[in-house]
C-alpha cells in the first residue's frame, strides 16, 4: 500500500507540491489528473525518491519504500532508453541492478502479453516503433516485479488506436501481476477507461480525489467539472445517449 | 502527393461553405506532409486556404514580436494596416487586451496557437486548415480554442478541415468526415452516417476505437 | 539591467585575475630579471652593484606584494608604468605599435567578413553542389594553412614575381595590403565554415514553411528571419575570432617587420622588460574582455530569449 502523507516539495523558491495525500492499494490504479505545470513530474519524482520533500512523506506499508519497489514508465519511449543498446540488455537492466538471474519464462510471458515479437528485443530502440518501443519500457518496469509502477503520460507517444490497445494490454498484465499503478496523464479518456481512482492535481494541491465513477459522474471541484467537459468536447469521452 | 504517392487529390475535396470536415488517418503516416502539400496544391489552384499547424514553433519566428508577425501577415496579403481588423480578430480568439509587442514565448502555448488561427483568419480563408490542433494543448485549452476557432469560422462562413489521427475528436467537432487509410482516401460521408455504419474496414477500426470511454449521462 | 551590470563586474574581474596571472608568472620565470635588464640596458658585463642598483629600483627586491603593489596602484590611475630598460614611460611607445596594429587586425576582420558572408550565402544555395563542396574544400584548406606560410606564398606571388606590392616595412597603405590579406583570409576561412552551417540550420528553422504559405515573400524570408537566426552562432565565433586576430598579428607583424604590438611584445619579452609584457598581456586581455563584453550584449539584443530567467 503506497501511502503519500502532506508531501510539500518547493523548488527554486516555489512551491510546486502543497500539502499532498494519497493512497493507492497494490492492484488497483490511481490517475493523478492535471495539466502541464500542476506538478505531475515532481510527484512523480518524490514518489521515486529522486526529490527530498520539504514536508511530508512517501510510505510503502507504513515503511520508507524499498529500492527497487518502484519502476517507472516514462513518456517518450524513444527517449527513455540508450540508443546503444539492445531493447533485450536494457530490458534486463533491472534484474542485473537488483543482481537478480534472468528469468526466459517470464520475459517470453510478458512479451506475449505486450504483443512484443522476440526478435524485437534484440533491435535498438530507434529500430523498433513507438508503439514497440513503449512496451518495452513497460516490459523494463515489469520484469523485476516492483509492487509499484509510476506510468509518466506513458501513452501521449502513441497514436489514438495504439493507444487504446496498449492501455489495455497494460489492465491486463496488471491483473494477472498485482502491481499498484500510479499514473499521471492529462488524458482524461485513459483515466476514465483504466483508472479505479482519480486525483485531481493542480498548481501543486490535490483539488478532488474520487473512485472513477463518481468523479466522471459529478466532479466535485469546479476544475475538475471544466476537465471533464473538455475530454466530452475533444471526443476523448462519449456521452451516452439514448440510444 | 508527395515522395511518388497519391494520398489525397484536391479534385477529391469539395466543401461547402461554412462545413466542418475532420479528415482522418493513423500517425506516422505522413499527416503533416499531406497536409502542408493540400494547402500547397490549393493555393496554387487559387483557392484561398489558410494553414495552422500542429505547434505554434512552427508558425512564429521566435526572435519577431507577435505585432511584426501581424504586419509582415497584412502587408503579404496586401492588406493595409487595420487596428480595428486586428483588434476584432484577436477578439474572436479571446486574446484581446494582450500586448502584440512580445515575443511569442512571452505567452502561453495555447495563447500562441490562437495568435496563429488569428493570422490565419487574416487572410479570410474560405478554408481553414487545422493541423491536429489539441496536441500541443492541454485539454481545457484545446477544447476552449476549437469551441473559439469555430464560432469565428461560422460567422464568416469558413469551412474548417481538421486533420487528426483521432476520430474521437473529428467525430466531437466535425459534421463531415474523411477517412485516409495507406494513401488512399477511403471514406467520405456525413459523421454519424460514418459512426454508425462505417464501410470501409479502416473506419470501422477506427470506430471501435473512438473513445475511451461513455459517460453515464 | 542587472545582466549588464553583472557582465561589467564578471569582465572586471576577469581583467584582474589576467593582471595578477601575469605578474606572477614573471615573477617566478627562472634567471635574475635584474641581470638580463642591466645586460639589455648596457649591452655588456655588469657589476653586482648596478645589478643591485637596478633590483632597487624596479622594486624587485621588496618581495613580491610589494612588488604587486608598486605596479598596480599607478596602473589603476592609468599609469602602465616605465620601461625597466629605458627608463621611459611605456605608453606613448605602445600607443605607436597600436596605432600600426589596430588597422591591420581590423582591415584583417574586414577582409575576412567580406569574403566569408558572400561565399557562404552562395554555398548554402545548393547545399552539396559543387559551389558548396568548392567553398568547404577551400576554407578547410585555409584553416590547416598557418599564417606564417600563407605570408610567404603571397609575398612570393605579389612582391617577388609580380612586384605589385612591397614585402615588407610599413609608410604607406600598400604597404598593409598583404599583412592584411595574410590575416583576412585565415579569418575568412574559418568564419565561412560556421557561417554556412549557421545559414543551413538557419534555413531549416520550423516556421518558415508557414511563413511562405501566408505569402511571405523569399527576399523577406531571408532578410527578416534567416538572417537574425543564422547571426546568433556566428556572432560568438566573430568576436572570438577579432581576439585572436591579435594573436595573429603578432606573428605576422614579425613576417612582414611592421613594428606595431607583435615586435613590441617580442622585444620585451626578450629583454625580459616586465613592466612592458605585462602592459601588452593586460592590453590583449582588455581587448578580449572588451570583444566579449560587446558579443555577449549583441547577443541579448539579437536573441532576447538569452539572458531571459525561464520563470
Amino acid at each position: 500500500m503506497l501511502t503519500v502523507e502532506t508531501l510539500t516539495v518547493t523548488r527554486g523558491g516555489r512551491t510546486v507540491l502543497r500539502d499532498v495525500n494519497l493512497t493507492l492499494a497494490p492492484g488497483r490504479t490511481l490517475a493523478v489528473l492535471g495539466q502541464s505545470g500542476a506538478g505531475k513530474s515532481t510527484l512523480v519524482a518524490s514518489v521515486l525518491g529522486l526529490l527530498r520533500p520539504d514536508h511530508g512523506q512517501v510510505r510503502w506499508n507504513g515503511a520508507p519504500l524499498p529500492r527497487g519497489a518502484a519502476a517507472l514508465v516514462m513518456q517518450e519511449p524513444r527517449a527513455a532508453f540508450n540508443p546503444r543498446l539492445t531493447l533485450r540488455r536494457s530490458v534486463q537492466e533491472p534484474l542485473r541492478a537488483r543482481r537478480l538471474p534472468d528469468d526466459p519464462v517470464r520475459l517470453a510471458r510478458l512479451c506475449r502479453g505486450l504483443e512484443l515479437p522476440p526478435e524485437s528485443l534484440d533491435r535498438l530502440p530507434g529500430q523498433v516503433s513507438i508503439g514497440q518501443a513503449q512496451r518495452a519500457g513497460v516490459l523494463r518496469a515489469l520484469i523485476a516485479a516492483p509492487p509499484l509502477i509510476l506510468f509518466d503520460e506513458p501513452l501521449s507517444a502513441l497514436d489514438a488506436m495504439t493507444q487504446k490497445h496498449t492501455a489495455r494490454m497494460i489492465s491486463e498484465l496488471q491483473r494477472e501481476e498485482g502491481f499498484a499503478a500510479l499514473v499521471v496523464t492529462h488524458d482524461l479518456g485513459y483515466a476514465a477507461a483504466h483508472a479505479d481512482a482519480i486525483a485531481v492535481l493542480r498548481a501543486g494541491q490535490i483539488e478532488e480525489t474520487a473512485e472513477t465513477a463518481t468523479f466522471f459522474a459529478a466532479p466535485q471541484s469546479a476544475y475538475g467539472r471544466s476537465l471533464v467537459e473538455a475530454a466530452v468536447s475533444l471526443g476523448a469521452l462519449g456521452r451516452q445517449t439514448a440510444a | 502527393m508527395r515522395a511518388g504517392r497519391t494520398i489525397l487529390h484536391p479534385t477529391d475535396l469539395s466543401f461547402a461553405p461554412g462545413d466542418r470536415i475532420g479528415l482522418v488517418g493513423p500517425s506516422g503516416s505522413g499527416k503533416s506532409t499531406l497536409c502542408h502539400a493540400l494547402v500547397d496544391q490549393l493555393q496554387a489552384r487559387g483557392v484561398a486556404v489558410a494553414h495552422v499547424p500542429q505547434s505554434p514553433d512552427e508558425a512564429l519566428d521566435p526572435l519577431r514580436r507577435l505585432d511584426f508577425h501581424w504586419s509582415q501577415a497584412e502587408r503579404a496579403l496586401g492588406l493595409a494596416p487595420d487596428a480595428a481588423r486586428r483588434a476584432q480578430l484577436l477578439r474572436a480568439l479571446d486574446l484581446e487586451g494582450r500586448p502584440l509587442n512580445v515575443r511569442p514565448w512571452g505567452w502561453s502555448r495555447g495563447m500562441q496557437q490562437r495568435f496563429v488561427i488569428a493570422l490565419a483568419l487574416l487572410a479570410s480563408p474560405a478554408l481553414l486548415v487545422l493541423d491536429e490542433p489539441t496536441s500541443a494543448l492541454d485539454p481545457i485549452v484545446a477544447a476552449t480554442t476549437l469551441e473559439l476557432v469555430e464560432a469565428q469560422a461560422a460567422r464568416t462562413g469558413t469551412t474548417l478541415l481538421i486533420v487528426t489521427h483521432d476520430l474521437g475528436l473529428a467525430a466531437a467537432r466535425a459534421r463531415r468526415l474523411l477517412v485516409l487509410h495507406e494513401g488512399k482516401l477511403v471514406e467520405d460521408s456525413d459523421t454519424g452516417t460514418l459512426l454508425t455504419k462505417p464501410q470501409s474496414t479502416a473506419a470501422q477500426a477506427l470506430v471501435a476505437h473512438r473513445n475511451w470511454a461513455d459517460l453515464p449521462c | 539591467m542587472r545582466q549588464i551590470l553583472d557582465l561589467l563586474l564578471r569582465a572586471l574581474l576577469v581583467l584582474a585575475g589576467a593582471a595578477l596571472l601575469t605578474f606572477t608568472l614573471l615573477w617566478h620565470a627562472p634567471g635574475d630579471p635584474a641581470t638580463t635588464i642591466a645586460v639589455a640596458r648596457y649591452d655588456s658585463v655588469v657589476s653586482q652593484e648596478i645589478i643591485a642598483q637596478i633590483r632597487a629600483e624596479a622594486g624587485l627586491d621588496a618581495g613580491y606584494w610589494t612588488a604587486f603593489r608598486h605596479w598596480v596602484t599607478p596602473l589603476l590611475a592609468g599609469d602602465l608604468g616605465n620601461s625597466a630598460v629605458s627608463g621611459r614611460p611605456i605608453w606613448p611607445e605602445m600607443r605607436t605599435a597600436m596605432a600600426l596594429t589596430a588597422p591591420l587586425a581590423l582591415s584583417g576582420l574586414l577582409i575576412g567578413l567580406g569574403l566569408s558572408i558572400p561565399l557562404a550565402m552562395l554555398a548554402v544555395r545548393h547545399p552539396g553542389g559543387w559551389v558548396d563542396r568548392g567553398a568547404v574544400a577551400v576554407a578547410s584548406l585555409g584553416a590547416a594553412m598557418p599564417a606564417y606560410w600563407l605570408a610567404l606564398l603571397l609575398i612570393l606571388l605579389f612582391a617577388v614575381k609580380l612586384l605589385w606590392l612591397p614585402a615588407m616595412g610599413t609608410g604607406s597603405a600598400r604597404h598593409l595590403i598583404l599583412p592584411a590579406l595574410t590575416l583576412g583570409l585565415g579569418t575568412a576561412a574559418a568564419l565561412t565554415r560556421i557561417l554556412r552551417s549557421a545559414l543551413l540550420e538557419a534555413r531549416g528553422a520550423p516556421f518558415l514553411p508557414a511563413l511562405a504559405r501566408r505569402g511571405v515573400q523569399r527576399r523577406e524570408r531571408a532578410l527578416s528571419h534567416i538572417a537574425p537566426h543564422a547571426a546568433i552562432p556566428v556572432l560568438t565565433v566573430a568576436g572570438l575570432e577579432l581576439a585572436f586576430l591579435l594573436e595573429g598579428t603578432v606573428m605576422v607583424e614579425v613576417i612582414f617587420a611592421r613594428p606595431g604590438l607583435g615586435g613590441f611584445l617580442i622585444h620585451a619579452i626578450q629583454a625580459r622588460d616586465f613592466p612592458k609584457v605585462q602592459a601588452v598581456v593586460l592590453l590583449i586581455a582588455l581587448v578580449f574582455v572588451v570583444v566579449n563584453l560587446l558579443t555577449d550584449l549583441l547577443y541579448q539584443l539579437v536573441d532576447p530569449r538569452i539572458g531571459e530567467s525561464d520563470a
